[in-house]
Formats: C-alpha cells, structure tokens, sequence
C-alpha cells in the first residue's frame, strides 16, 4: 500500500475506527511510514482532543433572563397561584399602588430610580432618534404611575427620586447629582443589598444563582458605563448601557415574583 | 438526568414546563446551557451571536415543549433544534453550510506548511485553546462538518440529512477538516516555539 492510498481510504477508516478492525496492509504501511504514522496519530489526537469542547463553554447570565422575559411575554410562564399566564414586565417596569402590590411597589422604586438615571445619563448625552424615543417615554411613564410621597416604608407606596430624576433628565449628565447615578456605584449598592436581602429566601442554590446573575449585570454595567464615559458620542454603547439595566430591573422582576 | 440543587428530574421539570412553571424552564436552561452555547459558540466562532443563537435554541424548544413525548430523548431533540437554529441562521447569511468541491476553495487562510512536515507529530495533546483558535479559523463549511461529528457526536448520515449534503461528502468535509486543524496545529506550534 502507497502513502496515497493511505490517504484516500483514511476518511472511511477513521471514522468511529475505536472498534474498526483496519486492513493488514493498512497497518503494515502505517507501521514502516512515519509519515503516514504521524498522519494517523494526529488526526486521531484531533478527533478525541475535539470531543473535550462538546459543553465547555458556559453563556452569561444573561441569556437567561432574555429567555424568562420572552416567555413571560409570550404567556408561556404561568402564575402558579392563579394558573394564568404572568404578564411580563413593560419597559420601565410601572409601578403598581394596587394594594395586592403595595408591598413590592417600594421593592421596585429603586429599579425605576436605576432605569431612570441610566435612561437619564443616556438622554443627557444627546443619543441616536431610537433611544432617543425610548428614553424620552421611561420619564413620562413613571411619573404617571409614581405616587408624590417622599419616604421609602414598609406600608406605603413611596418614590419620590423617579419623580426628581424624571425632571433632572433634561439636564446635562455633569450636572446631575449623585442621586441620578445610583446604579453605578460599584458592588453592592443599596438596591443590590435589598435584592440579596430578598433572594436569601430561597434555596441555597436558587439565590446562588441570583447572586450570580447579579454579579454579572453588575459587570457589566460598570464596564459599559467605564466605556460610554470615555466614549460618550458611542451611541451603541449607551443604548447597551440601557439595555444592561434594563436586564437588572428584569432580573430584580423575575426575583420578586419568584418569591410572591 | 437531575438537577442536583433542585431535586427535580428532567423528566419531572419537562411536565413542569408543560404546565408553565418558571422554575422548571429554568432547570431545563440550566441543565443543558452549556451542550447548547457550545455548540452554536463552535459553529459561529462568535461569543455574542452564539448567546443569541443560544436564546433563540431555548426559546423554540420552550414553544414546543407541550409536544415533546418521549419518543427520544430531552437532550438529543434539543441539540437537533439547535443544529437547526444555527444552520438557518448561516443560511440567512449566505454563509456556506457545507464547503464546496476543493478545487473551488481557495487556499488563502492555510498556513504554509514549512513547518508541517509530514513525519513531524502532534505529540502530546493539543492545547485546547490552540484548538479552539484552530477550529475558528476553518472555513465555515468545513467548520459545520467538523463542529457537528467531532465535537457534538453526529453521524455522517444525521449531518447529511441536517446540511443537506451527501454522506460522502460529509465524510470528505470531515477529513480535509482535520487536515487543516492538523495544519494549523503545527503552525501555531511552531510559532510559538520561535517566540518562546
């Protein structure tokens, strides 16, 4: 047998060849040749080094809650309690002052304060006509479902920073003040410590999914706000930065009903 | 298959689902979210695409999951749904799915082969990161081919009936596949034995 035949017939015999019985020709060649023996053990190192990728990588947490999201728009998550679908969350999360939501309407108020200080710092730096649009509208539709009390208590429903950063969100971002960046403070922020406050009652390996989940966001954002203040005229950059925090108002979401 | 934090079997989680519980999609994610990003990660050699192409996996499988029997298995239905996603998602891109004939190919992204002389082995085990980048930079039909048998476990005839090819040319993507990892292997090794 020539090196050339080796090659030609290599295809069918190294294919599931673990329990493949190979021509006696075949290996008496493979034998005398280092150069067809170092073609054959390659391409096996090759195949069996490959098999190791299958399930090595691991997304990010994001692409979890991008799922949960879409299912819920889509009415596919049901509420266990009522075996309706649950609706899912309208961009910005609305707050609720219905009373069965009273208790988790404080819960979302720093999520709204979040949205709105990213949409806030977004809008301030003159963003594309689409985000443009979408931040114009979080500010409008907060203050009209934001209550005019100041205090955050466990028996009403309170939110007074939405209200001051919807009017602030005009202004420029340098002279917003730190109330209008909340959310970029690094790990954990006041919001953060509630929502592990909250996810501590869940299993163990619920809330170490959440805490996860929470540190990944948190990354994020911190990197992509890193980047858009060195790059403000990025406008694709903002609109991630959006998105970023958008992403945690819908992990904080998905946590809260989770635990109702 | 359990989830081990959960206590809950995959089938169990399955019928969960199939009543609309959140917590079961969530184990389902979990248990299979690695196989899935993997293998679109492999096939588009692109993190943020593949998170795409992950979603969009998990999502039709979620849609149709009042359908799935049993009749086969949890896991294979949903990696056959995620070959599917990534092959429609080359094919919007007028990306080639399986290579065509040799002589048409070009020939530019192979590295010379000064350095790959045939009687010089690939000894040891290969750096799976040099791997990794070597898998990238195949072309994409040969990548598909590749990806599908050697790393996910396919068979020619499963690959030929999802790609659309015969499963002789499978077989022959496969193999020029791997001649050219094996090419830029030894490349990336000799390289770096230059630089140090």
């Amino acid at each position: 047998m020539t090196c050339s035949e080796v090659e030609r017939i290599l295809p069918e015999l190294l294919d599931g060849a673990a329990e493949r019985v190979f021509p006696a020709e075949f290996e008496t060649h493979v034998k005398s040749c280092p150069a067809c023996s170092g073609l054959v053990s390659d391409l096996r190192l090759i195949a069996s080094e490959s098999r190791q990728l299958a399930a090595s990588e691991e997304p990010s947490p994001r692409v979890w809650v991008r799922i949960a999201a879409e299912l819920r728009a889509e009415g596919l998550i049901c509420d266990p309690a009522t075996r309706e679908p649950k609706a899912a969350p309208t961009r910005p999360i609305l707050i609720s002052t219905s009373p069965r939501r009273r208790w988790s309407a404080w819960w979302l108020a720093p999520v709204a304060a979040a949205l709105l200080a990213a949409g806030a710092y977004v809008v301030s730096h003159e963003p594309a006509p689409q985000v443009a649009k979408q931040t114009a509208a979080a500010p409008v539709t907060v203050r009209s479902s934001v209550p005019e009390t100041a205090a955050v208590s466990s028996d009403r429903v309170t939110t007074p920073a939405p209200q001051r950063l919807a009017r602030k969100s005009a202004k420029p971002a340098d002279r917003l003040g730190p109330a209008a960046r909340p959310a970029v403070e690094p790990e954990p922020s006041a919001e953060d410590q509630q929502f592990l406050s909250v996810v501590s009652t869940l299993a163990p390996s619920m809330r170490a999914s959440y805490e996860s989940e929470l540190q990944a966001v948190n990354a994020d954002i911190l990197e992509t706000q890193a980047y858009v203040n060195r790059n403000p005229g990025d406008a694709d950059a903002r609109q991630h930065l959006m998105d970023a925090y958008q992403q945690k108002a819908l992990l904080y979401q998905i946590a809260l009903d989770r635990i109702q | 298959m359990t989830d081990p934090k959960q206590g809950i079997t995959e089938a169990e989680a399955i019928e969960q689902a199939k009543q609309g519980h959140e917590a079961a999609f969530e184990v389902l994610y979990h248990l299979h979210k690695r196989r899935v990003y993997s293998l679109c990660l492999r096939m588009v050699s692109n993190p943020v695409q593949a998170e795409d192409l992950a979603q969009e996996a998990f999502l039709q499988l979620f849609r149709k999951i009042g359908t799935f029997r049993g009749e086969s298995a949890f896991s294979t239905w949903l990696h056959r749904m995620t070959v599917n996603v990534v092959l429609m998602q080359l094919r919007k891109k007028g990306l080639p799915v399986v290579s065509l004939e040799e002589t048409l190919e070009s020939d530019d992204e192979a590295p010379r082969k000064e350095f790959g002389t045939k009687d010089v082995k690939l000894t040891g085990s290969i750096d799976r990161l040099q791997l990794q980048r070597a898998i990238d930079k195949l072309p994409p039909g040969y990548r598909t081919v590749f990806v599908l048998h050697d790393v996910e476990g396919f068979e020619h005839n499963e690959i030929a009936e999802m790609v659309g090819c015969s499963i002789g040319n499978s077989k022959s993507q496969l193999h020029k596949a791997r001649l050219k990892l094996r090419d830029y292997l030894k490349f990336m090794r000799a390289e770096k034995a230059k630089t140090g």
